[in-house]
């Protein structure tokens, strides 16, 4: 698509006029062209000007009690939290406080040793977090199609949520993440690239156990990744490096090297 | 001398250097700041609600959607960017988008038909302005608005007052499709120019 089919659509996204086809397409498109954001932002603020046409209503006295008693219980998205470190602790915590229970069950030490070294690992990176904005706005080397469909439907729910982690080298990798859409994606940049004969594999962590969501390459340092599988709440994201292909075992056979909870 | 002008209850400098009052009001909530949300509400939520009720006309609608939008105003504050555009048009559009999900949910296209957006078509200027809660800044869009080649303006007020979705305007005025994306495209950048907005 060129710029000008592309501002024919921002016109009629800006003034929410668009079919929901339309939509998905210019959602799309401007995921792959953040150069373009500028349009989209010049079109929102002549369409928000529309708005000063409209008179001003006084709304009832309830709605305003309502949303001030709401808003005291309602979580934000937390995209400006400055520190993950306490939930990181605390998903550490509820994993050892049934220990009688797992070990009741068949135990499992492999894995929820590698659990509990996953959120070590977690608690000691410095996470940073992405900064939100209201459009999606993407490292311009994106190259993998279902992935880049899987982010905008994500980045397009109301619940869309991100998390970034600093990589030891200076990179940087964030999972983005959506409860109504049950996905998520790994975007990792300046990630080094895996030995001859090793590859990254992607694993849900949930509970005990980590689930395999696939395995990723990379490309110049850079790598967008969708998670196979369904994400289920409290999930967090991890990778390891694991013999090409994938772990043998469906388990991970090393440490992860990157970690983040979404939780 | 410093004229303060009063735009929906927020004290703005009138020699056009204004901070953005409500962008700062949109960093703080993002923190946290239940004080910050009741002080966006006080200033915004009579202008929004009086444009979800121009798109709705439901009033009962109209008070749920009011609600709902502020209560994303709440959770997603964070996405704002204020180096991305201006608070009040960001509230504004959130407040546009529920109110025209919410129109396109909860009523077929035979009942819109006599929905505000459609009786605006014939509006003057006049009548428009004699709306006392209409501001400096909405005058000036009106003007704008009755500058447009009729065409252009038929289907900017459809879209944005009536909810309409192309594909509706379309059917609605006669026109192929591709002929409404191009009206709406030139009349926005038109409304853009007049009103002085730039990249």
């Amino acid at each position: 698509m060129n710029e000008k089919d592309f501002a024919e659509l921002a016109a009629g996204a800006a003034l929410h006029s668009l079919s929901a086809d339309d939509e998905r397409r210019y959602r799309e498109t401007l995921a792959a062209h953040p150069e373009w954001q500028p349009l989209v932002e010049v079109d929102a603020a002549a369409a928000g000007l529309l708005a000063e046409t409209a008179e001003t209503v006084d709304p009832p006295a309830h709605i305003r009690s309502a949303l001030l008693a709401q808003i005291a219980v309602t979580p934000q998205n937390p995209e400006r939290e400055p520190d993950d470190a306490v939930p990181s602790a605390e998903a550490e915590t509820r994993a050892d406080a049934h220990p009688d229970e797992s070990a009741a069950a068949a135990p499992k030490p492999r894995p929820r040793r590698w659990v509990r070294a996953a959120f070590a690992l977690a608690a000691c990176l410095a996470v940073l977090v992405g900064v939100g904005i209201g459009a999606v706005t993407l490292n311009a080397q994106l190259n993998r199609p279902a992935s880049v469909v899987a982010l905008q439907e994500i980045e397009s729910a109301g619940d869309a949520e991100q998390a970034t982690v600093a990589l030891d080298d200076g990179g940087t990798a964030t999972a983005h993440w959506s409860a109504s859409v049950g996905k998520a994606v790994l975007v990792a940049d300046g990630i080094p690239t895996p030995a001859e004969g090793e590859t990254y594999e992607l694993w849900f962590v949930r509970g005990d156990a980590p689930v395999s969501a696939g395995v990723f390459d990379v490309d110049g340092g850079h790598a967008t990744a969708l998670l196979a599988g369904d994400m289920q709440a409290g999930d967090a994201i991890a990778v390891t490096v694991e013999q090409a292909g994938g772990s043998p075992t469906g388990q991970p056979t090393t440490d992860p090297v990157i970690v983040i909870p979404t939780a | 001398m410093l004229v303060e002008m009063v735009i929906d209850g927020m004290d703005v400098p009138e020699d056009g250097a204004t901070q953005d009052a409500v962008a700062e009001l949109l960093v703080r909530v993002a923190g946290g700041d239940q004080a910050a949300f009741a002080a966006l509400y006080d200033a915004l939520s009579a202008r929004a609600f009086g444009l979800i009720l121009r798109v709705l006309v439901n009033r009962a609608q109209s008070e749920e959607v009011l609600q709902e939008v502020f209560l994303e105003i709440w959770q997603s504050a964070s996405r704002f960017a204020p180096n991305r555009g201006q608070g009040r048009a960001w509230v504004m559009t959130i407040a546009h988008r529920r109110a025209v999900d919410r129109v396109r949910a909860s009523q077929s296209s035979a009942d819109r038909d006599v929905r505000a957006g459609f009786k605006d078509l014939g509006v003057a200027h006049d009548s428009v302005a004699e709306q006392v809660e209409l501001g400096i800044e909405g005058e000036k869009v009106v003007d704008a608005l009755s500058g447009l080649p009729e065409v252009q303006r038929e289907a900017l007020v459809l879209a944005y007052y009536g909810g309409y979705s192309q594909n509706e305007i379309a059917a609605l005025v006669g026109a192929p499709l591709g002929t409404v994306k191009t009206r709406m495209r030139d009349g926005l950048t038109r409304l853009r120019t007049a009103m002085g907005v730039t990249a």
